[in-house]
């Protein structure tokens, strides 16, 4: 295999490898919205508390999702 | 005018639908050269009064911010001028709509004696972020732009030289209506690599002449097994061996000079070539000189001002001339999203962790400090230790707020352009889904990034010590 296929197999393998952290982000989503719906449905009152809270935590959890994409963006299109 | 248009739109919609599919039979969509940094435009094309290059993403933040100051320009002067006048309809009503509902949602939150700070931090934020991410949903933005030629080079440590690679470009195609476009049709092979297959082709060729002509038919046979599979690199050696047997159990024909010359590799290799002019791809012997520089005499003295000066590449030439058909091209956009730029991300979210502190100080005044630095009970009570990492802790969080809130909206955003991209190369008559997907995508990563702000914000405000609590419970 000459050089330049090992080095695109192994930023292909390093770019998907990088993704697996896309899955705690989105377990913690469901979660936040999970709950956020359930309490929503108890008391529809509290919907604006309960909906501005669960954006905020479900950016957070979305955050380390996009860490993940970053680094393998950076792998893919900025390592050379 | 309206009467006019109904149950007529759906015509409309099939026309341009119809239009679309010959659009994308005649001009074959290409995915467009993927790039994080912005894209730096040609040279020339600087910045007035300063030496720095246009890039592309600076352009979308120019246009961002001119098309929110005519929008500020238009509801200032469209708002009553008294509270007696009937209220104005149309867009500045769908204006007004957004500033209450969103001044009563942040209300909800930052709600206090610093609600006004609060609030224009929130909304200036809100309306750039959202302008800047709904630009990758107009068309031509990311897809029209410069036909550059793109070569990219590599440094070898061992030779002490720019090396040209193999390059991400496409070939240049003239036509059209005399527009210029970029086809992903053709691989483009650099023409130092195909002056190494011909010279592979021509050595090979010789050999199995040389190898016929001496008449001995094993050797033959395997000088021409050689010869037909030795430029395909070294092959598997047990398939190798099977093959050379089997040549040599039928070499009993006689092989001569002429037959290995007219099927030989020399053959293959001028068919081959043949086969990619016809499709219309540039095939050539090295005619490029600069590849064969070994740019010792390269200091960036001279050169003429429209040619690159490492490689002596003609940095504008005639689309549709041979000497352009040298050249790899890619479209460099003449306007990208901003918010697909760090640099625009990240001076945001400094602008941001700037407001946040400077809140913090006048609300609390120096007192804002202890929340990082917090040695007050660390010899008054035996868990005071635990209040100093705290609040070293909050001091880290801080600055970790700089890198997470420009990474989001980075990472969304250029996540989201790629996908326009790519489903626009996979389905390029039906992307509409996506970018639907992405006006949500924008909305929704602008809200959470003005409303962060106004949170960490309002969190500034309010001391930690239990004897301001009532403070705090005042501001709701």
């Amino acid at each position: 295999m000459d050089p330049q296929s090992t080095i695109i197999l192994g930023k292909a393998i390093g770019a998907g490898l990088a993704m697996i952290g896309a899955a705690g982000g989105g377990i913690g989503i469901g979660l936040a919205v999970g709950g956020a719906v359930q309490a929503m449905g108890r008391n529809p009152d509290h919907t604006p508390t309960i909906q501005t809270n669960m954006i905020l935590g479900v950016a957070f959890a979305e955050a380390v999702a996009i860490y993940a994409l970053v680094v393998s963006l950076i792998i893919l299109f900025v390592l050379s | 005018m309206n009467s006019f248009w109904n149950g007529k739109r759906r015509f409309v919609a099939l026309l341009m639908f119809l239009g679309g599919v010959f659009v994308a039979l005649r001009v074959p969509p290409v995915i467009p050269f993927i790039q994080l940094p912005g894209e730096k435009f040609p040279e020339g094309y600087n910045i007035p009064f300063l030496d720095i290059r246009w890039t592309n993403t600076m352009v979308g933040s120019v246009i961002v911010w001119i098309v929110l100051l005519l929008f500020v320009v238009y509801v200032v002067r469209r708002r009553p001028k008294d509270g007696n006048e009937a209220p104005p309809g149309g867009f500045y009503n769908m204006f007004e709509m957004l500033f209450e509902g969103l001044m009563g949602f942040v209300g909800g939150i930052a709600g206090g004696r610093h609600f006004r700070l609060i609030f224009n931090m929130f909304m200036t934020i809100f309306l750039v972020v959202l302008l800047a991410n709904w630009m990758e949903l107009v068309p031509g933005v990311d897809t029209i732009g410069f036909i550059h030629p793109h070569v990219k080079e590599k440094y070898d440590v061992e030779k002490d030289e720019y090396k040209v690679i193999t390059t991400d470009g496409y070939e240049i195609y003239q036509g059209f209506l005399g527009i210029s476009y970029v086809n992903g049709q053709c691989d483009w092979i650099s023409p130092a690599d195909e002056a190494t297959a011909d010279e592979a082709a021509l050595v090979a060729a010789a050999a199995a002449a040389k190898a016929a002509e001496m008449d001995m038919n094993q050797d033959a046979a395997y000088a021409r097994y050689q010869a037909e599979h030795g430029d395909h690199g070294e092959g598997d050696e047990a398939a190798g061996d099977g093959h050379g047997d089997d040549s040599r159990g039928d070499a009993t024909e006689s092989v001569n000079a002429v037959s290995v010359a007219r099927e030989g590799p020399l053959a293959d290799r001028m068919a081959e070539k043949q086969a990619r002019r016809d499709r219309g791809c540039y095939t050539g012997v090295n005619p490029v000189p600069w590849l064969e520089d070994d740019h010792s005499d390269d200091d960036h003295a001279d050169d003429g001002e429209h040619t690159d000066k490492k490689h002596g590449i003609p940095l504008h030439p005639d689309p549709s001339s041979e000497e352009a058909k040298l050249v790899p091209w890619v479209v460099l956009p003449f306007v990208r999203v901003p918010s697909t730029d760090l640099n625009m991300t990240l001076s945001i979210a400094l602008i941001a962790f700037v407001m946040i502190q400077y809140i913090g100080f006048k609300a609390l005044g120096i007192g804002y400090l202890t929340k990082f630095f917090n040695f007050s009970t660390l010899f008054k009570s035996p868990l005071g230790g635990i209040d100093v990492a705290v609040g070293l802790l909050e001091l880290i969080g801080d600055f970790a707020k700089i890198l997470s809130f420009s990474f989001r909206l980075l990472g969304n955003i250029f996540a989201g352009s790629i996908l326009l991209f790519v489903m626009s190369f996979l389905v390029p008559i039906l992307p509409w889904p996506f970018f639907i997907l992405e006006f949500f995508v924008g909305v929704i990563q602008a809200l959470v990034f003005a409303l962060l702000t106004a949170i960490f914000m309002n969190l500034a405000t309010v001391s930690h010590h239990h004897d301001d609590e009532h403070d705090h419970a005042e501001a709701h």
